[in-house]
């Protein structure tokens, strides 16, 4: 399934061909722009503007969107944007942290399976299909427990949690791809010149699967993203987060009386940013692995 | 092609056999009440229960010697028709009614009760309000089960049945309370064959043996527990509901969100905290205060809160009325002492802790550490809870603005939570405590030296010596040189012994001493709040929900005998004298 | 973690890997053996012990006779992995803070003490798992729960199955009819308009956690318009929201299968011989492209019908309903051991069923997959 990207020349030219596929999309380069877009804005603003997100003032309370607070405050006074936005780094920490710890074991577990193949890829790959058969929410509250005296409400824990039970695809895909390759020519050719296995792995191999590995993880970032919010409402989850906001403006949207601000804004951020990784996921795909099957790689269903 | 649309298809017929199955036993009228009993109840035994959840179904299924009547929550005639109780206070005889039966048709009889209070003391049972008898002859060592004889209690020792429709129960020391312990759901009677024969199982349906206003008739847990009337009940005719519908619903908006659309008639507390203001001004929302302090533990082991002045100044630098007016909203009552307001004759003491920023400041640095500089980051430990985390987060930031200090609010889940307070695994601790009895002693003795809820480390002798000294006033009274050394205000303690010298009749006595005794409670609290700060009380809850009009025998403010009013502190509300308008049944 | 329970956990992990060197005759009796096991401790408590073992061991020899390798080697796999996910569980659980018996009111020790004895959880992880293993073995028991007292793990997870599969089911259902609907539509013209629309459309539901939707339905169709009841378990109607909250994320998922199958069969020979010989467009897709289309939602349905079971948690949470999700997040949150293990193991069972099924259903349905086997 590798076949179109090891078949083309090591040059700049199958990279180039998927970035013009990929610039003719407009699904994905707007994804791409958006999630960008927000990025900067969590990480730059805060800190341009000096965005407070933890002084209270009990005389503002739960005051809607104004011209000193752009986005209201909520219910101890506090101004909601600077809330977003240092919840957003927290989110988009947990979500990029997770992925990447998450392809850190992919690619270890995946990539040693592949290499090696025989017994050790027995050996790991039982490992996987084991855990596959765990639910992984279930594993995902017990290692929070564990944290749960030391955190303080700290991203560590929830980025670990969730990196642990999100690599067994990305250790499928880099197999698959890692056991097609092994037995083409460049590879032979390496090991003849007693290149290491390590330095094959790395020199030889992962540069060729690299399109489905960044696929993957593109696609990985909001699954993690969407998981930590079913921590936060479950009380599991970070202090301060897209999750943990949505989860608070949840619970104040009432008949009765909304302060739908509460809930706009975060609700907004996270699903702008899910939307927009999820269309750049799927146009990466469609340029970098057009063989795959839609969805194929994808993590939004297929680990539950 | 078509395979795929046969396997769609038998798809469809499997999901619609799935749901006939789960709806045949589950599909059922609406019952005439319902209400939200928030978490499921753990245990539908008596001897066994700890909740809120567990108490309003234990106290429809169970009828203790006394039962609480709606209007007044005061004790009324149960399974004991009449009572008295011999001069000394130590002695109550209660004469059982003959008409009170089991469901099974046994009679109830005064054996129930012996049992019942036997197994309840009994250590193997593991119950953990067995503490709630100890004032009887011999309870305390039969639970503590070191002796290793025979035990005596039940046999010839704390509670006795002469026949089987007179109670006998001998007190070691005369307890105030007594008579509302009886109606408490620790002491309702257990039905002894039930139990031998079913185990640990004996209150499921089909199983379980009652004698209350009404009957367990389905349970299907994270659902609803149905009750219905019992027709041999004893008063049955006074039970105004056919059937009661108990949910476990454990979401504040979803229970909410249920009251809204009408689906249930009651829902006590369990609503989103923010819409508080909303609420108050709907015609079915009530709220009065209720017997529960809310407060924070500070842990007096950890540097630099091993120094009274930082515990001290940390209490200085809170400013309740911001968490109260602001946040709260329910007329919350800002509290700088434990016992809460409307404990009958006892005195509020002097608290150091009322809110003073500026003094804060000058005894953090006269501690050495001068705006705050030195003290490491300290943590605010809340279980999870919205209205905890807002609370901690307000607390976190006044502590920043006003002392200095930096200060980080974080949750754990409530068994981790448990395990970090007892473990004293955190800076500063959220908690909270309901009375279990309408008296002082059910909020001070937890903090007495070593006491398994005290979580703080903090002890001191003279606060423990209070404590043991107003559980057995006469003893002690005899002793008021020790007293005095003790007490934090020795004149206002000199004035209540005094009287004691004097000559009087045995009703002037006993009145003189129950003075003495809550006057030791509040010095004993004048240590807590004034000298030793292991705690910083933050306020008084409100009891408060919603419920539907047109509910009668709902009274969410009491009407005592002599006319006065007062709080449903417990937000208690028996079933047996709910009613309904007929229209809706 | 001690040094026993690392190399009690080497060790069965050991044993899971060596299933799949086992050669076809060793796999033929292994297999055979262990689902005879499996069937006797799951039919003794309905049947007795000699009927259980007669049928177990009849059913275990048939089995080691007729089913195909595959499927044994997946029986061979199944068994030392439940026992690894107990013990791994058992290990986790004792290392998290807390323990079953504290409450907010201390108990005395002798009081923990009797409460430890009575429901079987000593000090340490090992131990329970030897009394809880000997338990369910022996007694054919999942063992009592400690927070809803008088209950077995099985008497909360019964009634609690068919709820959850009865949701599940019907979500499932729904997620497949609305994904493919969604999915055909956005295939047959990629790049368009349409095909956008419906991608969005179906990407909106895997980009709002379930709780928000969930609470916008309830409050939509429960308060404002009164059409259907807000939460809680009694008739059909009661399923309604619930089932479509909990559908969003998969039906997402399907649609976006459907959608490549569906672009991928429209190029392929065939379809374009169906053109030219003629037939309507309508017909061209009905006959030949979703069939080939489909084939990737048929093997999905196997990890999405357990991913719609285990991620129905939330979905039961917000609409307080009696089902599986609840166990598995109130034990963890209670230390309610045995329910903890209990819900593990038969999350476990289902996801492994459910997988097997679906290779069954494909081979069924695919001749290639057929033959390949």
């Amino acid at each position: 399934m590798s076949a179109s990207n090891a078949a083309l020349p090591r040059s700049a030219g199958p990279w180039r061909q998927a970035w013009t596929r990929l610039r003719r999309s407009p699904a994905a380069v707007t994804g791409g722009v958006l999630f960008a877009a927000i990025t900067a804005i969590c990480v730059c603003l805060p800190w341009l503007l000096g965005l407070d997100p933890v002084t209270t003032d009990p005389a503002a309370r739960n005051l809607p969107p104004s011209p000193l607070h752009p986005f209201g405050t909520d219910a101890l006074g506090r101004d909601l944007l600077a809330r977003v936005l240092i919840g957003g780094r927290t989110s988009l920490l947990i979500g990029v942290a997770a992925t990447a710890s998450s392809v850190l074991i992919g690619v270890l577990v995946g990539g040693a399976a592949g290499l090696y193949g025989g017994r050790v890829d027995e050996v790991l790959m039982r490992f996987v299909d084991f855990l596959y058969g765990v639910p992984y929410m279930f594993l995902v509250i017990l290692v929070m427990l564990l944290f749960s005296d030391t955190a303080r409400g700290e991203p560590l824990p929830v980025f670990l949690a969730l990196g642990l039970v999100q690599w067994l695809t990305m250790a499928r895909i880099v197999r698959g791809e890692v056991l097609a390759l092994r037995g083409r020519d460049f590879v032979l050719a390496a090991r003849a010149l007693g290149a290491s296995d390590a330095g094959i792995l790395v020199r030889h191999l992962l540069p060729n699967t690299i399109g489905p590995i960044v696929v993957y993880a593109t696609l990985t970032v909001p699954g993690v993203i969407i998981l930590e919010s079913f921590l936060s409402y479950l009380g599991l989850g970070v202090s301060l987060s897209w999750g943990q906001l949505v989860a608070e403006g949840v619970a104040v949207v009432n008949p009765l009386r909304s302060y739908w601000w509460l809930l706009f804004w975060p609700a907004t951020f996270l699903s702008a940013t899910l939307l927009a990784l999820n269309f750049l996921g799927d146009g990466l795909r469609d340029s970098l692995d057009p063989r795959s099957p839609a969805g194929g790689t994808s993590p939004a269903g297929d680990r539950h | 092609m078509w395979r795929p649309v046969a396997a769609l298809a038998a798809l469809v017929a499997v999901t619609l056999a799935a749901i006939g199955l789960t709806f045949s036993s589950a599909t059922r009228t609406p019952a005439d009440f319902r209400f939200v009993n928030g978490t499921e109840p753990k245990t539908l035994d008596p001897s066994l229960m700890n909740g809120q959840p567990e108490m309003r179904v234990a106290t429809a299924l169970f009828e203790g010697l006394t039962r609480r009547d709606a209007k007044t929550l005061q004790p009324a005639p149960g399974v004991a028709e009449t009572w008295e109780v011999s001069e000394d206070g130590l002695t109550w005889t209660f004469h059982l009614r003959e008409d009170a039966r089991w469901s099974d048709g046994r009679p109830v009889t005064a054996d129930d009760f012996v049992y019942a209070w036997q197994r309840l003391l009994d250590p193997t049972t593991g119950a953990e309000y067995a503490y709630f008898l100890h004032g009887l002859v011999g309870a305390r060592a039969y639970n503590r089960g070191g002796a290793a004889e025979a035990p005596r209690f039940g046999v010839d020792q704390g509670v006795f049945a002469p026949d089987p429709h007179t109670l006998v129960v001998e007190l070691e020391a005369p307890v105030p309370y007594f008579l509302e312990l009886t109606s408490f759901f620790a002491t309702l009677p257990v039905p002894r064959w039930a139990v031998e024969t079913h185990g640990d199982r004996w209150f499921l349906p089909g199983r379980i043996v009652g004698n209350g206003p009404f009957l367990l008739d389905h349970w299907r847990v994270g659902d609803r527990i149905r009750l219905v009337r019992n027709p041999d009940y004893w008063a049955a005719e006074a039970v105004g509901l056919e059937t009661v519908d108990v949910l476990s619903i454990e979401q504040p908006t979803t229970a909410l969100n249920l009251a809204l659309a009408g689906e249930v008639d009651w829902l006590p507390s369990l609503y989103p905290p923010e819409l508080v203001d909303v609420l108050q001004e709907r015609p079915d929302f009530y709220s009065g205060p209720g017997m529960i302090v809310y407060f924070y533990r500070l842990n007096v082991t950890r540097p630099p809160l091993d120094d009274p002045r930082v515990r001290q100044a940390i209490g200085l630098a809170i400013d309740r009325r911001e968490i109260t007016d602001a946040l709260l909203r329910l007329g919350e009552i800002p509290a700088t002492a434990m016992v809460p307001p409307g404990m009958p004759g006892y005195g509020t003491p002097t608290s150091g802790l009322g809110f003073d920023p500026a003094r804060a400041r000058a005894l953090l640095a006269e501690a050495g550490f001068p705006g705050g500089e030195g003290v490491p980051e300290l943590g605010i430990l809340y279980n999870t809870h919205e209205r905890h985390r807002q609370i901690a987060e307000l607390i976190a930031d006044q502590l920043r603005r006003n002392l200095g200090l930096r200060v980080r609010a974080y949750n754990q889940e409530w068994q981790s939570y448990i395990a970090s307070t007892r473990a004293l695994d955190y800076d500063i601790a959220r908690a909270g405590w309901i009375g279990d009895y309408l008296d002082p002693n059910t909020f001070l003795d937890l903090f007495v030296t070593g006491n398994g809820n005290n979580n703080t480390g903090w002890g001191d002798p003279d606060y423990d010596l209070l404590l043991a000294a107003a559980a057995n006033v006469g003893a002690a009274s005899q002793d008021p040189a020790a007293l005095l050394a003790a007490a934090p205000e020795p004149d206002a303690l000199a004035a209540a012994l005094a009287p004691l010298d004097e000559e009087v009749d045995p009703a002037q006595r006993t009145a003189q001493l129950r003075a003495l005794r809550l006057e030791l409670l509040r010095q004993a609290e004048t240590l807590l709040v004034a000298e030793g700060f292991p705690v910083i009380p933050i306020y008084f809850y409100v009891a408060s929900g919603l419920v539907q009009p047109g509910v009668e025998g709902f009274y969410s403010e009491l009407s005592l005998p002599d006319g006065s009013r007062a709080a449903n502190l417990q937000d208690i509300h028996p079933l047996r004298d709910i009613r309904v308008p007929a229209a809706r049944n | 973690m001690g040094v026993f329970e690392a190399i009690a956990l080497a060790a069965a992990f050991l044993a899971l890997a060596g299933t799949a060197w086992l050669p076809s005759r060793a796999l033929r009796s292994v297999g055979g053996a262990w689902a005879a096991a499996g069937l006797l401790v799951a039919l003794r408590p309905l049947l007795g012990f000699a009927p259980a073992a007669l049928l177990a061991v009849a059913l275990g020899a048939l089995a080691a006779w007729r089913l195909p390798e595959a499927v044994l080697r997946r029986i061979a796999f199944a068994l030392p992995s439940l026992l690894l996910l107990t013990y791994v569980t058992a290990v986790l659980m004792y290392l998290a803070p807390g323990s079953p018996f504290a409450n907010e009111r201390a108990a005395p020790p002798e009081v923990e003490r009797t409460l430890r004895e009575r429901y079987g959880v000593p000090e340490d992880a090992t131990a329970f798992f030897t009394i809880y293993v000997e338990r369910l073995v022996v007694e054919g028991t999942l063992g009592p729960s400690i927070k809803v007292q008088g209950r077995s793990v099985e008497d909360l997870l019964l009634p609690a199955l068919p709820v959850s599969l009865a949701l599940g089911a019907l979500a499932l259902v729904l997620a497949v009819v609305g994904g493919v609907a969604l999915g055909v539509c956005a295939g047959l013209r990629p790049g368009s308009g349409v095909d956008l629309s419906s991608m969005g459309l179906a990407l909106l539901g895997v980009s709002l956690p379930n709780f928000v939707v969930g609470a916008l339905l309830m409050i939509l169709f429960g308060i404002a318009l009164g059409w259907l009841p807000v939460a809680g378990w009694g008739g059909y109607r009661h399923l309604v929201l619930p089932a479509i909250t909990l559908a969003l994320p998969t039906a997402a998922y399907v649609a976006r299968l459907t959608r490549s199958g569906t672009i991928d069969a429209m190029q392929q020979d065939y379809i374009r011989t169906a053109r030219a010989k003629g037939l309507p467009e309508r017909l061209v897709v009905a006959k030949h492209a979703l069939r080939s289309a489909l084939l990737p939602v048929v093997s999905f349905l196997g990890p999405a019908a357990a991913a719609i079971m285990t991620g129905s948690f939330v979905v039961e949470t917000l609409f307080g309903i009696p089902g599986m999700g609840q166990w598995f997040v109130k034990g963890a949150i209670n230390r309610d051991y045995s329910v903890v293990m209990g819900t593990a193991l038969v999350y476990f069972a289902l996801i492994t069923a459910f997988n097997l099924a679906v290779d069954l259903v494909l081979a069924w349905l695919d001749p290639r997959v057929r033959e390949a086997q």
